[in-house]
């Protein structure tokens, strides 16, 4: 995140040849592809099995036995195919699709916030006065130095129940979580600000709004999206543990961070209870961090070079060579 | 010398600025927050008249500047409290009275620290070990099965919450294999040995956690120098692989290292709530998360300011380490 | 310090399982946490668990563990809110009277303890006499005067004390303006020591309970001149048979060592066979049910005063036989219930109250309570035990799965032909009680009933000063209420009785019942020194407070608690529904 980086003008159709040369990308990639649609296909996912996410089923767990799933794989059959939830006895398919669209959606969101505070920030610090700098910058100081889990707390206490949870919960956890995205984009921003074209058009006299679209926001694509690509996953694990301390989404909505909280006592009466959410949980910031790695090398041109170089002879690295450098 | 004090000086007094700044964000926040501070100290059973006594006596009715003041005050010059049947001292800098207990801030600070510092030393020990480990190996051995598993084991410790991690940890290895005790803090003072026992599992916990950022960072910034030209010039040289990854590439890691850990050392001093919740570990987290819970302002407010002033040290030891590193780093 | 609620008992409350960052929210609360008790065999009701294993003699001597989740935050007797004079404190602290310490129902009884009976009240029963036994003595070897009593009852008035229950308050003459003896040296008149056995309390009211009252630990002898304020709890003077040796960071960790002043002669009650007691708090819950299970090296000698089985723990106990013979069940008086407030629309409408009533499907309530085997089905408000004078009704009665036909009905006959719309209060917190967990499963079973219920959940703080407070009572919410002692009158008075709506501050009587023939009955229950037959009638009075539908009773929770393998001698009260620790030996 420190090299300085080199304006991607290449244009978005290298960056998507270079992108298809990565074979674990473009697997990373169809996994996130895919678990943004069963996110978004939940209803109609649910409505194959015959199930809902919030309907009780008292028949199906064993009331005398703290509510233990009956049958084997945690009452997974042909109508309930992943079976179903401890002592309430929902759905757990449901639960997890439904589950989906709350854990990615709120940890997408906030990674939007995130980021585009830090950029606007970031930027406005680099790029303004001295005061100005000095202020944003101490600004971010106070924020990273906050313990963030401690004032989503309090945040989450505040603000009236009326108001939509998940969209709190992303607002929360983008509001807070800026800091070191602002960081890195002011640091990439004052390497790029001294760089000639930069500093040509500066002296031509563009306005900084300007400025910062065109020749800044290219330069800094690399680092954020990198970043971003690993803010995503703990954006998610930031959702589970707010949902641990009792703040998250309330229910009956489901997350995946709120069934990991049921969950973990469970382990041993009804390990798939546990296993189910966290094996999504995993396959998912597995993906992210994959596809984060490709991106970014599709989008910073010197990872090319940089491919070519250590002692695993990488078959990508033969196809980047296509690419530039 | 006059370099690095000036550092010092000006470091203190940015410190200062944001430390008081963050006292500030503190008291509004929890001033907004719901709860009735002198009903939840009373107890739910109190008469009107009760909780307006108690109120009078914790000074609640007071607007939200005097009270600042009054904590102002207490960090400058120290307070009295009555206990009732006598007169108790807090001396200078002193956080205040716990609205719920009855103990000083300071000294319930004092008591927690010595726990949140043993998790997070021997975590970040655990996870740059683990974590720079698998990222050079991961930089080196590209592709390799080892590497695999590693970077494997790494992002599913970050992908896991450390309260399933934690515990299904604790039911196997100390319920199931009874490798362990189950984790119990002992104090470093009182039995070296058994603190390192206790806290093996969640040091593991914590680290997991960090480690993957770390392997991830590594792995990125040894790419970056292994694609300079120098390293270039080495290798055309016939300098052997293992000294270029070893002595050059790692070096360039250093840096970006060093800044990361300061960052998560910092905040896992009082971040690390789920661990220390988890196993049972008396640490300012739980404290304050506790404290949170039950609207106690001057235990949140110290305890913040405590994890602040070590988020800012930490940051300050990294800026040092870096210029000791690199010459060409001025500090400022 | 108590914080969410109505029930004044949260230690034996103190939910099944939940992360402890919860638990320590409740704890923090929980002035009393106190009692909480192990677990172990010989439940009242159950004969799941045996009696004690192989050698069940109980012996003097070793070393008692007790894992809990929530620390001892408090531990001096003015603050302490329990029922009945708490689990550890009581080895600590002496009363006036105390609990019976015997298994199930005879375990509801008030007995002596520190002195010679349960109190002799005048014709009315507004005044009562007690006499100190003899020979009784401190830790340090001084005697327990009346006079002791008396201040220890004073102190708990002071508002650097505050957190017990409120009856000395309400009950002595002339108590209501008091501020404590810091502020006002001249004392209580209403407490009379004629001499240094005899103390005579004045009160304003008949109250025929007052031995009941006198088993809390504002009733333990405090030596006016060990008196430190807010430091006493760090080492009260011991009355019973244990003393403090070391209170680490506020009662995270305790460790009691035997009193040679406390003679077991003049205490009928505490066997107290370890020699030792070392409390460790502050531990998940889960993670204690973990080491109690596993019973390796100092924890086979554990047990855990609050900290009961969860769902997912009991799922796995009941499959495996040792672990099962090591569980011990309990009943205390407690229970779970929806409440109405009857000044809100469309809750002021009878017919809307006993629809919902019936629309209760209480099988997946319990479930969602942890299952059949911690949670019982509720018809009464009043708990299912003799003590509280249980008499069976069903006026609403919705099976088990609940009756949506006949709700359907009475929705229509009320001009809701068309389904209705209502918002349930819960709170967030994840403990059992109000849980969102209960408020989905009642929200699922009302749809069947044309009902659609909206959630409203709560962060705790907020919840328990919205649902007391009678400005801003929501309409239709979650409650639950504990027995602050084992009778109907602590249980329906609070929140039945028109003269306790508290106007501008926290307020128990949510239905705001302001009944003329209810304040009545009640106070002519409270004359009556015949506890039995006092029983009997508020029995009879829950009954027709019932037919209004200001509640839906849903259960009463069940405790079952894990101990060490070598614990003996478990014996669980119906008064406390735990573990009594004072029995427990571990040789």
């Amino acid at each position: 995140m420190t090299d300085p980086a080199v304006p991607a003008a290449s244009g978005a159709r290298q960056f998507w040849r270079r992108l298809r040369t990565q074979r674990a990308a473009l697997v990373a990639a169809g996994v996130v592809a895919l678990l943004v649609l069963v996110a978004l296909a939940a209803p109609l996912l649910t409505a194959v099995e015959g199930q809902d996410p919030t309907t009780y089923h008292p028949s199906l767990v064993d009331s005398a036995r703290g509510g233990v799933p009956i049958g084997s794989l945690g009452g997974a059959s042909a109508d309930h195919w992943f079976g179903v939830e401890p002592q309430t006895g929902r759905d757990l398919f449901a639960r997890l699709v439904y589950g989906a669209r709350v854990s990615l959606g709120v940890a997408l969101a906030a990674t939007v916030v995130q980021v585009a505070l830090g950029i606007t920030l970031g930027i406005a610090a680099a790029l303004g006065k001295r005061w100005v700098d000095q202020l944003l910058s101490r600004f971010t100081d106070i924020i990273v130095a906050m313990p963030l889990m401690i004032m989503s707390l309090a945040l989450l206490a505040i603000v009236p129940s009326s108001f939509p949870r998940p969209v709190l919960v992303a607002l929360v956890i983008g509001l807070i979580g800026w800091g070191n995205i602002a960081r890195i984009v002011r640091a990439q921003t004052l390497t790029l600000k001294e760089l000639d074209h930069v500093a040509a058009a500066r002296l031509s006299g563009w306005g900084t709004w300007s400025i910062a679209r065109r020749e800044l926001l290219p330069g800094l694509a690399a680092p954020v999206i990198t970043y971003a690509a690993l803010l995503v996953p703990t954006n998610i694990t930031v959702e589970a543990a707010l949902s641990f301390l009792g703040v998250g989404v309330k229910p009956p909505t489901p997350s995946w961070g709120q069934m990991l909280t049921a969950a973990d006592v469970w382990y041993q009466a009804a390990p798939q209870y546990l296993l189910l959410p966290a094996g999504a949980l995993f396959v998912t910031v597995l993906a992210l961090t994959v596809l984060g790695d490709g991106v970014r090398t599709a989008l910073d041109p010197r990872a090319a070079s940089r491919l070519r170089v250590g002692t695993g002879r990488r078959r990508e690295s033969k196809a980047a060579e296509g690419g530039t450098a | 010398m006059n370099g690095f004090t000036g550092f010092v000086l000006r470091r203190t007094v940015a410190a200062v600025a944001t430390l008081l700044a963050i006292s500030v964000i503190v008291y509004v926040v929890f001033y907004a927050t719901p709860g009735n501070v002198a009903q939840i100290t009373c107890g739910p059973r109190c008469s009107p008249e009760q909780v307006h006594q108690v109120a009078r006596q914790l000074n609640l009715d007071d607007p939200l500047f005097v009270r600042y003041g009054h904590f102002l005050q207490g960090l400058v010059a120290g307070q009295d409290y009555s206990t009732g049947t006598s007169v108790q001292h807090c001396t200078a800098p002193c956080l205040g009275m716990s609205y719920q207990s009855d103990q000083q801030v300071t000294q319930l600070i004092l008591a927690k620290l010595p726990v949140s510092l043993s998790l997070v030393g021997g975590a970040m020990v655990i996870w740059l070990v683990l974590g720079v480990g698998t990222g050079v190996l991961s930089a080196w051995r590209r592709g390799r099965f080892s590497e695999r598993v590693l970077t494997g084991i790494t992002l599913a410790g970050t992908a896991t919450p450390v309260f399933v991690i934690g515990l299904v940890l604790m039911i196997v290895v100390c319920g199931e294999l009874q490798l362990l005790p189950f984790p119990q803090y002992v104090a470093l003072g009182d039995d070296p040995e058994q603190w390192a026992w206790n806290l093996l599992l969640p040091w593991l916990s914590l680290a997991l956690i960090e480690a993957a950022a770390f392997a991830r960072l590594t792995r990125a910034s040894m790419l970056e120098t292994l694609a300079e030209d120098h390293i270039r010039t080495f290798r055309a040289y016939g300098v052997g692989e293992r000294s270029i990854v070893g002595r050059h590439a790692l070096r360039g890691a250093f840096a970006p290292v060093i800044a990361l850990n300061a960052n998560n050392v910092g905040s896992a001093i009082g971040g690390a709530v789920l661990t220390e919740t988890l196993f049972g570990l008396p640490g300012i987290g739980q404290e304050l998360v506790h404290a949170v819970n039950v609207v106690d302002l001057p235990v949140v407010v110290g305890m913040v300011l405590v994890i602040g002033f070590f988020v800012v040290l930490a940051n300050a030891v990294a800026d040092v380490l870096y210029a000791v590193a690199d010459r060409r780093v001025v500090l400022t | 310090m108590i914080r969410d609620s109505e029930a004044p008992f949260r230690e034996v409350v103190i939910p099944m399982r939940q992360p402890s960052v919860r638990a320590r929210r409740v704890a923090a609360a929980s002035v009393s946490l106190v009692l909480a008790a192990g677990a172990a065999a010989c439940g009242p009701k159950d004969n799941d668990a045996k009696g004690a294993g192989g050698d069940s003699t109980p012996h003097k001597g070793g070393t008692l563990s007790v894992l809990n989740a929530n620390p001892q935050q408090d531990f001096d007797p003015a603050r302490l809110y329990t029922s009945g004079g708490g689990n550890v404190p009581s080895l600590v602290f002496r009363t006036l009277t105390t609990r019976n310490r015997e298994n199930g129902a005879a375990g509801a009884e008030v007995v002596p303890d520190l002195a010679t009976d349960t109190g002799r009240p005048n014709k009315d029963a507004t005044e009562w006499t007690y006499t100190l036994k003899k020979g009784l003595k401190y830790e340090d070897g001084t005697p327990i005067t009346s006079a002791d009593i008396k201040y220890g009852i004073e102190r708990s008035f002071a508002p650097e004390l505050s957190g017990g229950a409120p009856y000395l308050r309400d009950w002595l003459t002339g108590a209501a303006d008091y501020q404590g003896p810091y502020k006002d040296k001249k004392g209580l008149d209403a407490i009379e020591t004629p001499d240094e056995r005899t103390i005579v309390f004045h009160l304003n009211k008949p109250e025929g309970e007052f031995p009941y009252l006198a088993t809390q630990t504002q009733f333990t002898p405090v030596p006016k001149s060990k008196d430190t304020g807010t430091k006493y709890e760090e080492h009260p003077v011991s009355s019973g048979p244990y003393k403090v040796v070391r209170n680490e960071n506020d009662g995270e960790r305790l460790v009691l060592e035997r009193n040679p002043h406390w003679s077991a002669a003049t205490d009928a009650e505490r066997k107290a066979y370890p020699d030792t007691i070392d409390v460790r708090s502050g531990l998940d819950s889960s993670v204690i049910n973990q080491r109690l299970s596993a019973s390796q090296g100092a924890d086979a000698a554990a047990v855990t005063t609050d900290t009961n089985l969860g769902p997912a723990e009991l799922a796995k106990v009941t499959g495996d036989k040792d672990l099962a013979s090591r569980v011990g069940t309990g009943h205390f008086g407690y229970t779970n219930y929806i409440a109405f407030n009857p000044k809100t629309k469309p809750f002021d409408d009878p017919k809307v109250r006993q629809a919902i009533s019936y629309a209760i499907d209480r099988s997946s309530v319990v479930n969602a309570a942890g299952g059949s085997a911690l949670a019982e089905p509720a018809t009464t408000f009043l708990p299912d035990q003799k003590s509280f004078g249980y008499t069976p009704y069903d006026l609403f009665p919705a099976g088990k799965a609940g009756d949506p036909a006949k709700a359907k009905a009475l929705l229509k006959e009320a001009g809701y032909a068309k389904g209705l719309t209502v918002t349930l209060t819960h709170s967030n917190a994840k403990d059992f009680e109000t849980s969102p967990e209960i408020a989905t499963a009642i929200q699922d079973a009302l749809k069947k009933a044309g009902i659609t219920v909206k959630l409203q959940g709560l962060e705790e703080n907020d919840y328990s000063d919205k649902i007391h407070n009678v400005k801003t009572e929501p309409g239709f919410f979650l409650a639950h209420w504990g027995a602050d002692w084992p009778s109907g009158g602590p249980f329906l008075a609070p929140i039945f009785d028109g003269r306790q709506i508290v106007k501008d501050g926290a307020n128990f009587n949510t239905g705001l019942l302001n009944d003329k023939s209810v304040n009545t009955e009640i106070d002519a229950i409270n004359k009556l020194t015949d506890l039995d037959q006092a029983a009997q009638r508020w029995g009879a009075l829950d009954k027709k407070i019932g037919e209004q539908a200001l509640t839906v009773p849903l259960f009463h929770p069940v405790y079952k608690r894990l101990v060490g393998k070598d614990v003996k001698n478990v014996v669980i009260s119906d008064w406390t529904g735990v573990l009594d620790i004072s029995q427990v030996a571990v040789k």
